[in-house]
């Protein structure tokens, strides 16, 4: 039970990272990021370019993902979600953008890297084995990596200049403009932001699971069970999300295993009454 | 603000007769020869992309070469081939449309689709079309009567896995066996064949429940408990090539100490980068291109695949053939280049050569045993273990 | 526009869809596109539903869930149970209408991104369903389903079987396009009614809505059913043509792409859909030529759509008609 936990653990920190740059992005701009997904899945094969193919150190390979990404990011706010937000009639209407973009990435990333699965050399070897639990120090390495970042996105929220701007945002869209907040830049920022974490987070595990171009898609639909757990819009909901999908999948498989398919089944059918009780998640803003 | 109106109206214009174009813009005819076209309905986007890439990439190859060497000789014309390819997406509507487009394009023999629901959605066009199709599918209803234009195009799992249990039972003592599939119709289905042909051979099955999603990435909380109960065998039901590594990883990071083995084709490539010396001895079903058993052609092929598309794919291997014996079966019997019946009539008798394996393999129909009707490819039963980077061959069977 | 003007657009979509297009293919050869257009039709059905529950206001990406279970109970009932097709069909739609306001009741509170979110997940709930219950066979499927047999009605034949047919494309096409036509005709009458305008101040402002003494619940329960019910026949009639089904047959992608064909349309249109699932369908096979590239060039186009119409195709009639 000991190591059902430690797993449980483990995967909550990687889901907690993956939603909460897709929670950062609907918070702001009130755009659920079908190319969330894929947005990591570019930052793994950057990340498997830069540390496995050309062999330079693996925190190189990670800026360069997160880099990229936030410029990526930015672009894509810049000339395609911030003209249709303008010119469309209900906001919804972003959702069809956001999935034509995961389509559009999920073609030239089929076109560039290949249909196969890419893995990179271990970061770190060996396995921790005491008291029961049985971790490789590699997933321990990154598990850490995980919390130290989002400890520093939730400190640069709560503390930084630009963070307090986009979390008034967030808040109050008119209000913030009104006391002065550049509406259209913190947005740029927002989402060049929540790309970047995709791409870290994305660069992050493919020491673990490797990465491979069609894998956005689930990815994406995982990121919005947390974010929906959790409650839309908010840090904190988004990184309870993740713990709790993490550790829900490690119990459920171990305590369902012998019902053969039906883990997922529960896991589904408990968000859906869960959610039908608590109609904004955890800690969710009405109306998402 | 009109002229802003009338730009965007034109880019929409601009953008629909984009469309029409290239609707309209076939390829260039050949010259000289005539045009043999051949299909292919299957999946070459999204997750399961690998299987119907490696697939129609080995056509691709093959027909390039032909056609770069004068093209095919059958009866009295020489054709080029010209492989027609549909992306459907492992969506069963998408494949049924592309069955169509390949009615309509006239052709009359069809590699794929890729998996159980595409290939039984197509049946009712291919029937009505006259188009004999090769489907990478098991279900035996697609090859037993009254059905009877599919063609399985490889080893079907039920046939190589209790082939393998056997070995392994005899010849690494292995008495317990556990089983792990996605819970998705093709690897279910394999594993309950799986389940059943170690049930025969008097196995124990420790583990038969255990499932995971097809999206999954990190497999630890799915083999923790399978690990604890060590079994000396662990079966990847009918595991997708991404998927492969990680189950194989995760579960030796676990602890575990027992054979993994999987009865799908997989490559060596993958296995390397995404577990590296953890996937030493890992059992799958593999093609021709073993140095042990590759002759001169396929290591040929090999290195045109290569050249073409930058690396190979060790799946390729198992895929090479339909492509080769539509061509064999058409030169064996010119008449049945527009009529199935009559390729029909010669599967029952047809023997060919099989160019790519080393000594004197042949190519024909099989599959009496499974099916009660020869609707099978005799593709050899290559069982690979993988070993830094590349397979060595443990055994080749054959089917009957 | 007036009442002649109308009747006579209704008039020329049904002699295009019921006689033009027919001869079209007959005389250009181009058979594949009965079945492309059935697909369109089916599909455009089943995102008529979609639009309905974007009127009341929620995103609904649940919809294969609906059409996955259409198409089990109908083959269901004709392979365990021998029925005729012919009854399936409404018995599908039943059954999802009913399943649906069981599941609606609850959900149908939820707003926004959470409902958009619950329905996504229906989707794949349906699918572990389908693969763990006894009936549906499991992971194995339905194979074999029989064609629609003959349908006569005090001995006269109304539909003749479709196995004697010589080409039974053409009669699915004519049943999916008549089945299109009474639901968007269902669809613009709901809309024009009473109830539509109801449902039209549920999509701007609830809570207003309730206050005035409308009983929203209600409201949002039966657009809801009538929206699952297309689905359900949808999928019962995609069942036939294949004459087989599986857990796969309707999937996440599914539900996501019935939405997208309501965006792209035009949500403030009632023909939206339609449109929407003729250009993203048709688009996609047309492009099948261009190889590895068809995806590259989909999206791009999709996307340049999306910048320059945001408020779908249909917006674009609007806008030259007021400019003219």
């Amino acid at each position: 039970m000991e190591q059902v936990i430690a797993n449980g653990f483990y995967l909550g920190a990687q889901y907690a990272l993956i939603a909460l740059g897709l929670t950062l992005i609907f918070a702001l701009m009130n755009v659920l990021n079908f190319a969330h997904g894929q947005m990591y899945v570019l930052g793994g094969f950057i990340s498997y370019t830069v540390y496995g193919q050309l062999g330079l150190p693996f925190v190189v390979a990670l800026l360069a993902s997160g880099v990229t990404l936030a410029v990526i990011g930015a672009l894509m706010e810049k000339f395609l979600f911030r003209t249709v937000i303008k010119r469309s009639l209900r906001e919804e209407s972003t959702m069809l953008l956001a999935a034509a973009t995961a389509f559009f990435f999920d073609a030239v990333i089929l076109l560039i890297f290949g249909e196969k699965q890419r893995g990179v050399p271990k970061i770190v070897k060996g396995v921790f084995n005491e008291g029961g639990i049985i971790m490789p120090y590699d997933r321990m390495v990154v598990g850490v990596l995980a919390l130290v970042f989002i400890a520093a996105f939730v400190l640069y929220m709560q503390y930084s200049r630009v963070g307090r701007a986009m979390r008034a945002l967030a808040q109050d869209r008119v209000a913030a403009q009104l006391m002065g907040v550049q509406v259209d830049r913190y947005s740029m920022i927002g989402f060049a932001m929540g790309a970047m974490l995709a791409g870290i987070v994305g660069g992050l595990l493919v020491t673990i699971t490797g990465v491979n171009s069609g894998i956005g898609g689930p990815i994406s639909i995982k990121a919005f069970m947390m974010v929906m757990i959790g409650g839309a819009g908010v840090v904190g909901g988004a990184i309870a999300g993740g713990f709790i999908l993490g550790m829900m999948e490690s119990v459920g498989l171990t305590v369902l295993r012998e019902y053969g398919d039906v883990t997922y089944l529960v896991i589904f059918a408990a968000l859906m009454v869960f959610l039908s009780i608590r109609p904004n998640g955890l800690m969710g803003k009405p109306w998402g | 603000m009109i002229n802003r109106r009338s730009t965007l109206k034109s880019m929409v214009l601009g953008a629909v007769s984009a469309l029409a174009m290239t609707a309209a813009g076939m390829p260039p005819a050949q010259a000289q020869n005539k045009e043999l076209k051949i299909g292919f309905v299957g999946v070459t986007s999204g997750p399961a992309a690998a299987w119907g890439t490696s697939n129609v990439r080995s056509m691709q190859t093959r027909a390039a070469w032909i056609n770069e060497t004068g093209g095919v000789k059958i009866g009295d014309a020489t054709y080029n081939v010209n492989i027609v390819t549909f992306d459907d997406q492992k969506d069963p509507k998408r494949a049924i449309a592309g069955m169509e487009k390949m009615a309509q394009e006239g052709i009359h023999y069809v590699v794929g689709p890729n998996v159980d629901d595409g290939a039984a959605a197509v049946r009712p066009v291919a029937e009505a079309n006259g188009i004999i199709y090769f489907p990478y599918a098991f279900p035996k209803a697609l090859y037993q009567k009254p059905a009877s234009n599919a063609v399985l195009g490889m080893i079907a799992n039920y046939q190589s896995g209790p082939a393998i249990y056997k070995y392994l039972k005899e010849n690494k003592g292995v008495k317990t066996i556990a089983f792990v599939a996605a819970n998705e119709s093709d690897p279910l289905s394999q594993r309950d064949s799986g389940v059943e042909a170690a049930k025969a051979l008097g196995l124990k099955i420790v583990a038969q429940n255990d499932t995971y999603q097809n999206d999954t990435r990190d497999f630890t909380p799915v083999l923790t408990p399978i690990v604890s109960l060590k079994p000396d065998l662990l079966v990847l039901s009918g595991v997708a090539p991404a998927n492969a590594p990680l189950l194989i990883r995760a579960a030796r990071e676990l602890g575990f100490e027992g054979l993994i083995s999987t009865e799908t084709a997989q490559d060596a490539k993958v296995l390397e980068e995404g577990a590296g010396e953890y996937a030493n001895g890992f059992i799958s079903v593999g093609g021709a291109s073993t140095p042990e058993i590759a002759s001169d052609m396929m290591k040929e092929f090999v290195s045109r695949y290569t050249k073409m598309f930058g690396e190979y794919n060790d799946e390729s291997n198992t895929k090479v053939y339909a492509l080769e014996y539509i061509l064999e079966t058409l030169k064996a019997n010119p008449a049945a280049i527009n009529d199935v019946g009559e390729f029909k009539k010669t599967m029952d008798s047809f023997s060919a050569p099989n160019p790519y394996l080393k000594g004197d393999a042949k190519l024909s129909y099989v599959g009496t045993t499974s099916f009660g009707q020869k609707r099978q490819l005799a593709v050899p039963m290559v069982v690979n273990e993988y070993k830094d980077g590349a397979f060595h061959t443990l055994f080749v069977g054959t089917v009957d | 526009m007036t009442r002649s003007v109308k009747i006579a657009s209704v008039a020329a979509f049904l002699a295009i869809v019921f006689i033009a297009v027919p001869v079209l293919i007959s005389v250009s050869g181009r058979f594949d596109l009965y079945y492309t257009l059935t697909s369109v039709a089916l599909l455009s059905i089943a995102s008529a539903g979609v639009w309905l529950t974007f009127y009341i206001g929620r995103i609904n990406i649940g919809q294969g869930a609906y059409a996955l279970m259409g198409g089990y109970v109908s083959a269901i009932l004709v392979v365990t149970h021998g029925w005729s097709f012919w009854p399936t069909l409404p018995a599908a739609g039943l059954s999802c209408a009913a399943a649906s306001v069981l599941i609606g009741l609850p959900i149908l509170r939820l707003r926004g991104v959470y409902f958009a979110m619950v329905t996504l997940v229906l989707t794949e709930v349906a699918r572990l369903l389908a693969l763990a219950l006894p009936i549906t066979n499991g992971a194995k499927g339905m194979v074999s389903i029989p064609l629609p047999g003959a349908l006569s009605i005090f001995g006269l034949t109304i539909i003749p079987d479709f196995a004697t047919l010589h080409n039974a494309r053409l009669a699915f096409y004519l049943l999916a396009v008549a089945l299109m036509v009474v639901c968007f005709a269902v669809v613009y009458r709901l809309v024009h009614s009473r109830v539509g305008k109801l449902c039209q101040s549920l999509q701007q402002n609830e809570e207003l809505a309730s206050s005035i003494g409308v009983n929203i619940a209600y409201l949002r329960v039966i657009a809801y059913a009538v929206s699952s019910f297309f689905g359900g026949v949808a999928g019962a009639i995609f069942a036939a043509i294949s004459q087989s089904i599986y857990p796969s047959s309707f999937t996440v992608i599914d539900s996501v792409n019935f939405m997208l064909n309501c965006f792209l349309g035009g949500l403030g249109y009632v023909f939206g859909p339609m449109l929407g699932t003729l250009v993203l369908y048709f688009g996609w096979d047309l492009l099948f030529q261009t190889g590895r590239f068809q995806l590259l060039i989909y999206s791009t186009l999709m996307i340049v759509l999306m910048l320059f119409l945001p408020n779908g195709l249909l917006s674009l009639a609007a806008t030259t008609r007021k400019k003219g």
